[in-house]
């Protein structure tokens, strides 16, 4: 994609001069729709964009039996699935190294914060209800972890727990909402030339140096942390960013929440 | 009065050998998705295939010992042999070049390269290329003289814009792009240009 | 358990008629990087299709010096179903299926005009509802057709049951399940030929070719969405 040398160079004038290649702040967001819902036959579903990129989660529920070290919770448990449709790059396979970096980013922000409490998913002796949340990722237009996440926390946000009766699920029935403690999100920030800028649109990420991933929850707390890439980060940069991610955090629960 | 058609579609009912269209039988059908009106046909969509004679746009992808691959936007790369070069070119850089021959897979050989810089590249459907220039070359002129811009068109999609308002000419390019099927384009950019112009 | 009626007075157990589709909406252009693209809900089925291509076939030696390759991926996703939380990965089904979808593409698109190419279709189940395979390859047509690959005609069909002893157009999933043939069928009206047909169930050759009969006439109705979907994406508000 030699397409993408050139745009770096565009990328990285512009922020000589503090712009960004697409006319927004350094630490703007894109334009973000979230969907929820979509998808009936899902137990919660939610279709999240930022900009062009999009992501669809599917929440499924099966019963499983619990973990061995922990005999009296539910499983939670997040895939993330790359699909070629998203980007010329991407091929159908097993799951590479950046999907797998995703699911795992994306679950441990709300594994961390609690989001969904586990003991209320035990049904009985050597039963418990497991959660899948499956991302789809559809369009590759850069910063897939922070739309990802979006997708996550919307699709969990609106799911129904199915009827459990005589060890089998009753999927057409309901018992209800599932619970939800709170919300976690995440706000990614790219390095490029030493610039920090949030929300990466493709020939940004494909011109960066490194990723910082914060994810936040409610109570103004920082919930996990992924830096990816080669670059480093100073502790000054540490400290502002983690200032904005829960500022921006906020506002994204804001959208979930709406 | 155009329409849009769709492939399979009758276009025809003779047989004619026309860009976007087949023949089957004694009828000529739509192969692609295009704007049939009167006796021509505009395909709307499709990747550039490398055509003797045209000037492309093209980006140094591969250097070797005989020459340099350039990705020109297109399912094909093209050649260029260091004998045809007279300046030496890095991976990366952008270049004007024409097309000098095709071989029976569709592979081109390129000969007078120009790198061009200073400026800013963007990719539109090759398709719509025709379009951007216009009758007589019309239209890229338009956006010469409002946007105060010399562009580079490429016949492969990939235009290069130098000096003057680079964004006011990419605005209207991109909004060419989108209409490009539609009647009354050229004024309604010439109206744009002259707005947007005015507002600088 | 209790054979359940699935038509009665030939209505069937969703209010159509035994010759009619399901409602279906079709939106080209969903998707910014792929080349082409596609959304098709059929009924509560919601499929996504996209493509990539012409582009230049790897490996290397894969490449045809005659034609391009064209590749084809189904695959559901595992929140697709009513049932439990699917696997990962291709299964059986989903690669056979690929493969009957591929051979209906390397007929319709005109592949000799792209020597040593390939084109990826990506078929992707989102919510399935029986018809899957169908509805599915209709989407992709339009996604070809949205990325301008040549083709010969822009084909669709549908999937004809058997059930209740009657023959019916377009199966849902409880019709599929229980009813006792499923017949998928792809056409080109442009040539009045078939480029995907399979069969299970056990019946006369008269019922198959009524099958088929009604496959070309379902068709029509699904080639004018099709169009439609195509043409609404060149409707431009012409606001200067």
């Amino acid at each position: 994609m030699i397409m993408n040398e050139v745009k770096e160079e565009f990328v990285k004038e512009m922020l000589k001069t503090g712009k960004r290649s697409d006319g927004r702040e350094l630490l703007q967001y894109r334009k973000i729709k979230l969907e929820k819902g979509l998808l009936p036959n899902a137990e919660g579903s939610c279709l999240a964009q930022i900009g062009d990129s999009k992501v669809l989660a599917g929440v499924k529920f099966d019963i499983v039996e619990p973990y061995k070290d922990r005999p009296s919770e539910g499983v939670f448990q997040v895939n993330a699935e790359f699909l070629p449709l998203a980007h010329p790059e991407f091929f159908a396979g097993p799951p590479d190294e950046r999907s797998i970096e995703l699911a795992r980013v994306v679950d441990r922000g709300i594994r961390s914060a609690d989001c969904v409490n586990a003991k209320k998913l035990y049904l009985e002796e050597g039963k418990a209800l497991g959660i899948y949340v499956d991302l789809y990722i559809m369009d590759h237009c850069g910063n897939l972890i922070d739309t990802a996440a979006l997708a996550a926390m919307g699709a969990l946000l609106n799911t129904k727990v199915p009827k459990y009766e005589e060890k089998a699920l009753i999927r057409t029935e309901f018992t209800g909402k599932l619970p939800i403690v709170r919300s976690a999100v995440v706000s990614s920030f790219e390095k490029i030339d030493g610039k920090l800028v949030l929300d990466a649109n493709d020939e940004e990420e494909v011109s960066s140096e490194g990723r910082l991933s914060l994810a936040t929850c409610d109570g103004d707390l920082l919930c996990a942390a992924q830096k990816s890439g080669k670059a480093s980060f100073s502790r000054e940069e540490f400290s502002s960013l983690m200032d904005i991610a829960l500022e921006k955090g906020k506002e994204l629960r804001n959208l979930l929440n709406g | 009065m155009s329409e849009i058609s769709v492939p399979g579609d009758l276009l025809f009912e003779d047989a004619r050998r026309l860009d976007g269209a087949y023949v089957l039988g004694n009828q000529t059908i739509a192969s692609v998705i295009c704007v049939k009106s009167e006796d021509r046909v505009v395909p709307l969509k499709g990747k550039y295939l490398p055509i003797i004679d045209d000037y492309v746009v093209g980006i140094i992808s591969e250097q070797r010992f005989s020459g340099y691959t350039i990705d020109l936007n297109s399912p094909y790369e093209g050649q260029l042999s260091t004998r045809e070069s007279r300046e030496s070119f890095k991976i990366g850089d952008v270049v004007s070049a024409l097309i000098q021959e095709v071989d029976e897979v569709n592979e081109p050989m390129l000969i007078e390269p120009r790198k061009l810089s200073g400026g800013r590249l963007i990719e539109i459907d090759a398709v719509k290329v025709p379009r951007v220039i216009g009758r007589n070359s019309s239209m890229v002129s338009m956006i010469e003289k409002y946007a105060k811009t010399k562009l580079f068109v490429g016949k492969n999609g990939r235009i290069y814009i130098r000096e003057g308002n680079v964004e006011l000419a990419i605005a209207a390019i991109l909004k060419i792009q989108k209409e490009a099927h539609t009647q009354g384009l050229t004024d309604r950019v010439e109206a744009f240009l002259e707005f947007e112009a005015g507002k600088a | 358990m209790e054979k359940q009626i699935l038509i009665k007075n030939g209505i069937r157990n969703d209010g159509r008629g035994i010759l009619d589709l399901r409602p279906i909406k079709i939106t080209a252009g969903v998707l910014k990087k792929a080349d082409g693209s596609a959304m098709i809900e059929w009924g509560k089925n919601k499929i996504l299709a996209a493509v990539y291509g012409p582009r230049e076939a790897f490996p290397k030696h894969a490449a045809n010096p005659n034609r391009a390759n064209v590749n084809c991926k189904y695959s559901m996703a595992p929140f697709s179903s009513l049932e439990e939380h699917g696997r990962s990965g291709p299964n059986r089904r989903a690669i056979e299926i690929g493969k009957v979808a591929k051979h209906v593409f390397e007929n319709v698109i005109l592949t000799n005009q792209f020597p040593k190419t390939q084109i990826d279709i990506s078929i992707e189940i989102l919510q399935s509802d029986g018809g899957t395979r169908i509805a599915g390859i209709t989407a992709a047509a339009v996604a070809l057709a949205d990325a301008g690959i040549p083709m010969k005609d822009l084909v669709q069909g549908v999937s004809v049951g058997k059930v209740d002893g009657q023959l019916v157009v377009d199966v849902d999933k409880i019709e599929d399940n229980l009813g006792t043939s499923d017949i998928p069928v792809i056409v080109s009206l442009r040539t009045n030929e078939i480029l995907l047909f399979q069969l299970d169930g056990m019946l006369e050759k008269k019922e198959i070719e009524t099958a088929i009969d009604y496959s070309f006439e379902a068709a029509k109705a699904v080639r004018a969405l099709q169009i439609e979907a195509l043409k609404n994406k060149y409707v431009v508000e012409e606001s200067g």
